[in-house]
């Protein structure tokens, strides 16, 4: 092994020295991912909390006076029009409001995501439905009627998930979706740099000449690919975590405003943490031997880097699609499709809904897989035709 | 030292080499000449064991090329005029790093670094990272990356391209001094003037064939004072 460690060696102090590289695969990350998952959610919130509490004009049109006084009650600015729909249309006011035959018609656009057309619109609909349970109420007690008579009973819907399934939120999803792409970021840096640099620099010769077994070679060079695709997945996901506990410090309600929840309440055992890092493990061995041996057919950096992209897109476009896991039945195979199954075992490592069939089978053919492109690696450094392709 | 049987390099319909048969001993510059594509670099590439030979056989300090590349690999060092070494490391790292392949590891690199440094004159660069040495000085920690484990063969293929005339100058003054440590070079270059420095017999290389071998001093008188007008008589008439 001391080929193999030689080899892992040179190639992490040869990316550890370049300050840009370092910068943009350990670095960035750690900033970066707050922004990205926290940021648009946090804006949103702000923006959404901003709309709901500013006052704005409404155009209206044969509004009677106890809904006009309901408006203003909202925080809204009635004003007669002639048409509400087309000065809404034409953008001179957010949202319309129009009474005709006993039904309020409320106008907004509301199309291209969270506008400020939707909020007011709530803000106006909200209005309504308040003045409309009040008139409702009142002519309940002209008539002696409880207000009870209206709701005979109440239906509730109960999560029944577990505490963890429940506190692993969208993270479950997001973390080895996140976890794949800086495993790919991260160990092709490496890759790369390991094999079509060592080409295009010119320094591959003298290693081929030194007296190395192709198998240390190979492994030596995988290793240091995973290395540095595991720090980089941990940078990603300290740069998450990190993010995740200032908004719920700080920012707790705007982030219940913004969207989904996105978990922040994860709480792993031991052997759950364990099992993800195996997981986290196998996938860079499985993705590093490949990049390895993709970047060695490659003739430069440039080169290998387009090799690598069609890889990158492989791999992440499966992983979009669990997050529709949930309404279909998951069958046992898709513990043995390549990265799929880790993605699929992380989130249920994460939820405590991991079986010993999904652990053994996710584990034993990624070994496998990462084997085979291990040996793909340790042919293309024997086959002259790739190691002089130029 | 070296002894190559009809050796004989295909890649599909061309032949790079063929039935090259030659040996050089110990303590002896052997010149590999020819222009570009003659064939040279293919014939060092095999005696490395970077490619495999499509028929014959060579042995490097007596071991086989393709059954026992791993000891061929111990007992040869190569050089060639593109080669180069991780710019990021010091020279100190780069020779260290390949040291431990030939399990010179504490005071057994030690000793090798002090004498490859005072054989080279490194003193002064070994702590300076490639990237910061001159052209001259990355020739000199390639060349030391190639004898630090005092090979009994090197193979040097064009390795004054691209150097000036100081560096040129050290670079055979160095073949001709691991030469005289009792060790075997075969020298391979496309100029023949500095074949007629370092080289002791030389071997013209012509359209992946072996034209001619001979003492230096044979090949002078073949081309009356001139490596190179024997060269192209020999190319002209023999092949």
């Amino acid at each position: 092994m001391d080929f193999v460690f030689r080899v892992s060696w040179k190639e992490l102090v040869q990316v550890f020295r370049d300050r840009k590289l370092v910068f943009s695969t350990l670095v960035l990350p750690v900033l970066l991912m707050p922004v990205l998952m926290f940021g648009p959610t946090l804006l949103l919130g702000r923006l959404v909390q901003q709309t709901a509490e500013k006052r704005q004009e409404v155009a209206v049109a044969g509004l009677p006076e106890e809904a006009l006084r309901a408006l203003e009650a909202a925080h809204l600015v009635p004003v007669p029009v002639q048409d509400p729909e087309v000065l809404v249309r034409e953008g001179k006011y957010p949202a319309g409001i129009a009474y005709r035959d006993g039904v309020y018609r409320v106008y907004a656009r509301l199309s291209g995501g969270v506008t400020e057309g939707q909020v007011v619109a709530g803000k106006v609909q909200n209005a309504l439905q308040s003045l409309k349970e009040r008139k409702v109420a009142e002519a309940l007690a002209q008539k002696g009627l409880p207000l009870e008579v209206l709701s005979p009973f109440r239906v509730e819907v109960v999560d029944a998930a577990t505490e963890r399934e429940k506190a692993s939120g969208l993270l479950g999803f997001l973390l080895p979706f996140f976890l794949v792409i800086f495993i790919l970021s991260g160990g092709q840096v490496v890759a790369v740099d390991a094999t079509a640099g060592e080409k295009e620099k010119g320094t591959l010769e003298a290693l081929l000449t030194a007296p190395v077994p192709l198998f240390h070679l190979a492994l030596g060079k995988t290793l240091a690919a995973v290395a540095m695709a595991l720090l980089s997945g941990v940078a990603g996901l300290s740069g998450l975590a990190l993010g995740g506990a200032w908004a719920h410090r700080f920012a707790p309600d705007l982030l219940a405003q913004g969207g989904p929840p996105l978990g922040g309440g994860l709480a792993l055992d031991g052997g759950s943490f364990l099992g993800l890092s195996l997981s986290a493990f196998l996938l860079a061995l499985l993705m590093g031997a490949a990049m390895v041996a993709l970047g060695l057919y490659a003739r430069s950096f440039k080169e290998a880097q387009s090799y690598l992209a069609p890889l990158q897109l492989l791999a992440i476009l499966p992983l979009l699609f669990l997050q529709f896991r949930g309404l279909v039945e998951v069958p046992s195979w898709t513990s043995l499709l390549p990265i799929v199954n880790v993605a699929l075992l992380m989130d249920a490592l994460f939820k405590g809904t991991a079986t010993p069939l999904s652990m053994v089978l996710t584990w034993g053919s990624t070994l496998a897989y990462a084997l085979l492109a291990l040996g793909l690696a340790v042919w293309a450094f024997g086959r002259e035709d790739v190691v002089f392709r130029n | 030292m070296v002894q190559a049987e009809s050796l004989t390099k295909r890649y599909r319909k061309a032949v790079a080499v063929e039935g090259l048969t030659f040996g050089v001993g110990p303590g002896e510059v052997y010149a590999l000449l020819g222009p570009n594509g003659a064939g040279k670099t293919t014939t060092l590439r095999l005696l490395s064991t970077l490619v495999r030979p499509s028929a014959g056989r060579a042995l490097v300090a007596g071991f086989d090329v393709v059954r026992e590349p791993l000891e061929v690999r111990r007992n040869l060092g190569l050089v060639n005029g593109g080669m180069r070494v991780y710019d990021r490391l010091t020279g100190r790292e780069v020779l260290e790093f390949f040291a431990g392949f030939y399990g010179l590891k504490g005071r057994a690199f030690r000793e090798a670094l002090d004498w490859v440094a005072g054989f080279l004159f490194l003193e002064e660069t070994l702590d300076k990272r490639v990237m910061e040495m001159s052209t001259g000085m990355r020739q000199k920690i390639v060349i030391a990356r190639a004898i630090l484990h005092r090979p009994p063969v090197l193979l040097l293929d064009e390795a004054t391209a691209g150097l000036d005339v100081f560096a040129r100058r050290a670079l055979l003054d160095f073949v001709k001094a691991y030469r005289d440590l009792g060790h075997a070079v075969i020298y391979s270059t496309h100029v023949m003037g500095e074949a007629e420095e370092v080289a002791d017999r030389v071997g013209f290389l012509h359209r992946g064939r072996l034209v001619y071998e001979g003492s230096k001093e044979e090949a002078l008188a073949l081309g009356e004072g001139s490596l190179e007008r024997a060269f192209v008589w020999t190319a002209q008439n023999v092949a």
